[in-house]
């Protein structure tokens, strides 16, 4: 799999310096580990790659378990801001992360952007 | 109906999420996805959250089943599935030396989080290479075979091996609790 890392990672640095209130994004592997990643100081880049892939899993889990079907996204919502997490093809996950003033729907539009530049990339 | 916690755990491609398919008795949560890195070495897929199964022991008890991701990139996950434990199996696969350290470093990972009691699970005792459990034990840091954990030789696939471990586990965990604490 020949994966052009610079590309992801100047669509996501892009995408976190145009778009206000996103802290971070990576695209991680569905089993845990970073393609590329621009995210805050102080996080560890292994260990939010990993924590994409198991909750992603587990969301998927629920889908089909729980007969939700397929996963769009998983959105966790903290007093500090939010995490999301889409499935982007069948080789990545795209971790947003961005602060509590977001707009949830304005974030939701760029998210579908970027995510249609990195599937662009990732085919 | 009681329930008991029982954690499977240890390096990649030890056995785990093999041993709790075998023994489960509802379908299992699996959450393995196609590996990208050195796990492809031994398999194509690795669990990245936890295997979940269930198994009824007498009439009065379930056990609850988690198997651990083996990568150390998650260990998160063995820190949330050992806090909820009632006792764990460190499976190692006996034909794998180097990767006894590992198996060591989550061991001691889960020390430090956990004192409910710990067995060790040898697997891959029928491949070529294969050390044996005193051997084993030792690379684990218990060179003393009359102050060390029980060691049990487990063949994942195979149902009755896991039950016999299971069964191991949980009586010692049972005789664990009945000793008087000193
Ligand atoms: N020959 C032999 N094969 C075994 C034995 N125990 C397990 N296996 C095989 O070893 C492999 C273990 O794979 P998994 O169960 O996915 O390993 P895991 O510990 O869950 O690995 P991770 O989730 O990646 O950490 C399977 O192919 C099993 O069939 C054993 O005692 N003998
Ligand atoms: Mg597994």
């Amino acid at each position: 799999m020949a994966i052009s890392t610079e590309k992801l990672t100047s669509i996501l640095q892009n995408f976190v310096t145009s778009t206000t209130d996103i802290q971070g994004a990576a695209v991680v592997t569905p089993d845990g580990l970073p393609l590329a990643a621009t995210l805050p100081g102080g996080m560890d880049e292994e260990r939010v790659s990993a924590m994409s892939a198991a909750m992603l899993s587990l969301g998927e889990r629920i889908g089909s378990e729980l007969a939700r079907g397929g996963i769009d996204r998983i959105f966790v919502e903290g007093d500090k801001g939010y995490g999301i997490l889409t499935s982007c093809g069948e080789d990545a996950v795209f971790l947003v992360l961005a602060d509590k003033a977001a707009k949830q729907g304005l974030l939701m539009l760029e998210i579908k952007r970027t995510l249609a530049d990195l599937k662009a990339v990732l085919m | 109906m009681e329930i008991m916690r029982l954690v499977v755990t240890g390096p990649v491609g030890a056995g785990k999420s093999t041993f709790i398919r075998s023994v489960s008795e509802i379908e299992v949560v699996d959450t393995d996805r196609r590996a990208t890195d050195d796990a492809l070495l031994i398999k194509k897929r690795t669990t990245v959250a936890f295997d979940f199964g269930r198994l009824q022991f007498g009439p009065d008890m379930a056990l609850h089943l988690y198997g651990t991701p083996g990568q150390s990139r998650f260990d998160f996950m063995w820190d949330i599935l050992i806090q909820k434990a009632h006792a764990y199996i460190l499976l190692v696969a006996a034909h794998r030396p180097h990767e006894f350290r590992e198996a060591r470093r989550i061991m001691t990972f889960m020390k430090q989080r956990s004192p409910v009691p710990m067995i060790i699970g040898l697997t891959h005792t029928d491949c070529p290479g294969a050390w044996d459990a005193a051997n084993i034990a030792l690379a684990l840091g218990y060179p003393n075979p009359a102050r060390r954990p029980p060691v049990v030789a487990v063949n994942a696939n195979e149902t009755a091996s896991v039950a016999e471990a299971v069964i191991a586990l949980v009586q010692y965990t049972w005789a664990g609790s009945l000793a008087p604490t000193a």
